[in-house]
């Protein structure tokens, strides 16, 4: 572990409700190290998702700063965000989030898409979609590459949602309970697979969960209550 | 690369995008149909009118005009390749002792060379006609039967009794054979001693000397021809140099207007009296200006209600476009998340549209230029199916469905068909750039 990648200062974000300022979060100061693995743990609530939204460049702080490896990147246009979360932010939800249009192939393939022309994709194409079937076979799915998120079992809906937060080879990956609506074993699954990721790639996960036991496998546990870092 | 992609998804696996596509595709092959059809009709109706017509005609002739002078006048402008006078009237023609038929049925008047009680009567000198229109070339139409064709000379009399010749259609219409005796009723002004003017019923026997059949339905169903010194005798006896309407054949047909333009100081010049101007001189379209114009009319009318009709199309395509945008706001908080922007996200329903519109632009072009090339023979097959006639030919004296199709119009089609499908495409599409990612994101 090295220098901060990811790096939250005093930041706090308040949403506004008609007439009331409803505060979520109250001023936190949080470093994820390059490699490293850090939960966040809190009950609901808490503001664990508002704050990985915020690191994510998803939703701006109201007060603070969000640094990425070492530059304020909080202040960034809209697109020079967007660009930043392609490049180097990975994401996988609760929800999947997948398209149900595509294949997973596609699905995966997408993160690609996303900063390319017509033309600079078809001409990569073939790389491209190399790239996607590898991830997708890591992730134990080579032989489901043209199914679509409706024929996939959760689990497997999750492992596709991996791969695409992996297509970018981003320096970190922003998870938000990513086993919340998975059963046990399934989560289980789908856990020894972020860490086993985590191990090969050496990427910084930042991991949204309830799960003391999934906590317990990060590096550190940071746990948040109303809006701060409590330990 | 994503917008396009994910556009294209998205329409392929919903099939009620094709309503939208079906609404465009119907509404541009309308305009291209339609508006080709008209085009058509619009060039072979001058063709007619024109065949029918001289190049340009002088009338509103004064009482005292003499045909020698206006003659010389007319013959010193370059571009006049002959002139030949006429007198014009009208009046009733009929058998002796017939009445007058009834009032013509709605749709088949003057223009449609229907049956009209009233004609024009022509009177002509047959020889300076023939070089100036195609009048040698109408009574020799070969449409029309040996028993019904004029003998020669034309319009000359039979047994010292005037002749006249009727359109074919009329003839044939009213059961009128050569040498059948029929009565011109018309009217003349009269003044007494004291200058008052009053009316004057006056009778001319004629002789029925054959048909003739121009291209002009209209002209042929309203006009007879008798010979000019038939009407000299009985309505202008004290003129012998009168005439009322001289027709012109020009040598150059791209300088009609401006011919006409000149012609109209020499003829003002030839009839002057007591410094007032009289005489008009016009061109054979704008002589047939009201009529021409009336199927230009037509054909603006129809390009309004289908333009309207795209415009409906362009709301369902809306309507599904909204609905897609509803449906899909889920995906736009993973897009964001993914490096998407506000304006990508808005490309991706925009392109939605556009592809929609381009679909229908294309397919409707493509069917609206085969349907206009095979018009007559849609119509034909339309006809055998159904009994129906799509459009009855032989009353506008066609050879087949007429259809010109303009490239310029193709390119005004396409050009309001992507303005109207842009317009609405980008109402659902800016709906789902102001959505908040986050929503979805949370899953709420």
């Amino acid at each position: 572990m090295s220098s901060p990648v990811l790096q939250a200062v005093a930041v706090k974000k308040h949403y506004r409700l008609a007439k009331h300022e409803i505060p979520v979060l109250r001023g936190i100061d949080l470093s994820v190290q390059a490699g490293e693995t850090v939960a966040l743990l809190g009950a609901s609530g808490a503001g664990k998702s508002t704050l990985l939204h915020v690191l994510g460049l998803l939703d701006p702080p109201t007060a603070g700063e969000v640094h990425f490896d070492g530059q304020r990147v909080d202040n960034l246009t809209i697109g020079q965000r967007a660009a930043l979360r392609h490049r180097h932010v990975g994401f996988v939800f609760q929800f999947y989030h997948l398209i149900p249009e595509l294949t997973a192939l596609q699905n995966v393939l997408l993160a690609r898409m996303m900063t390319t022309s017509v033309w600079q994709f078809w001409r990569q194409r073939k790389q491209a979609k190399a790239a996607a079937t590898a991830l997708l076979e890591q992730v134990g799915l080579g032989d489901r590459l043209r199914h679509r998120p409706s024929e996939l079992s959760g689990g497997e809906r999750q492992r596709v949602a991996i791969a695409r937060a992996l297509l970018a080879e981003p320096k970190v990956v922003l998870a938000d309970e990513p086993t919340g609506n998975l059963d046990s074993t399934t989560a289980r699954g789908v856990v020894d697979l972020i860490f086993e990721i985590q191990r090969q790639r050496g990427l910084a996960f930042l991991l949204v969960t309830h799960d003391e036991r999934l906590a317990q496998r990060c590096h550190r546990i940071v746990r948040m209550q109303d809006g701060v870092v409590v330990s | 690369m994503y917008r396009l992609f994910l556009a294209i998804r998205y329409l392929l696996t919903r099939p009620i995008n094709l309503l939208g596509v079906a609404g465009i595709t119907i509404s541009v092959w309308a305009l291209v149909v339609v508006v080709s059809l008209f085009s058509g009709f619009i060039d072979i109706i001058e063709r007619h009118v024109h065949a029918a017509s001289a190049d340009i005609v002088v009338s509103d002739l004064p009482s005292w005009t003499s045909w020698p002078k206006l003659r010389s006048a007319l013959a010193d402008e370059g571009n006049v390749a002959g002139c030949s006078p006429r007198l014009l009237h009208y009046g009733l023609l009929l058998r002796p002792g017939h009445r007058p038929p009834p009032t013509p049925l709605p749709g088949r008047g003057a223009l449609h060379g229907g049956d009209q009680p009233f004609l024009f009567v022509l009177g002509i000198d047959p020889i300076a006609e023939a070089t100036v229109t195609g009048f040698a070339d109408w009574v020799a139409h070969t449409d029309i039967p040996a028993d019904l064709r004029g003998s020669t000379p034309t319009l000359a009399t039979e047994d010292g009794v005037p002749t006249v010749l009727i359109g074919l259609d009329r003839m044939r219409r009213e059961g009128l054979r050569r040498g059948d005796r029929v009565v011109l009723t018309t009217a003349n002004q009269r003044s007494d001693a004291n200058g008052n003017k009053s009316a004057e019923k006056v009778q001319i026997q004629l002789v029925v000397a054959g048909a003739f059949k121009t291209a002009h339905n209209g002209f042929d169903g309203n006009t007879v021809f008798v010979a000019d010194a038939t009407l000299r005798a009985r309505l202008f006896p004290d003129a012998p140099d009168f005439v009322q309407e001289v027709a012109v054949r020009c040598h150059d047909e791209t300088q009609l207007k401006a011919t006409a333009d000149r012609l109209q100081r020499a003829v003002v010049r030839a009839v002057e009296k007591n410094q007032a101007a009289y005489g008009s001189v016009e061109t054979w379209r704008e002589k047939n200006g009201m009529f021409l114009a009336s199927v230009e009319h037509q054909r603006g009318l129809l390009q309004i209600v289908l333009i309207v009709i795209m415009v409906v199309a362009a709301f369902l395509m809306l309507a599904t476009l909204s609905m897609m945008v509803t449906e899909k706001t889920s995906d736009i908080g993973i897009l964001t998340a993914m490096g998407g922007t506000p304006s990508g996200v808005t490309m991706v329903f925009l392109a939605c549209g556009l592809v929609i519109t381009l679909v229908g632009v294309v397919v409707g072009t493509i069917g609206g230029i085969l349907t206009g090339v095979y018009l007559e023979e849609v119509r034909q097959g339309v006809r055998w199916l159904t009994g129906i006639d799509l459009f009855p030919i032989d009353v506008y004296n066609l050879e087949r469905v007429p259809c010109a199709i303009d490239p310029w119009w193709l390119v005004q089609v396409a050009g309001m068909a992507f303005v109207t499908g842009g317009l609405v495409s980008a109402i659902p599409a800016l709906r789902a750039a102001r959505h908040d990612p986050l929503v979805s994101l949370r899953g709420i």
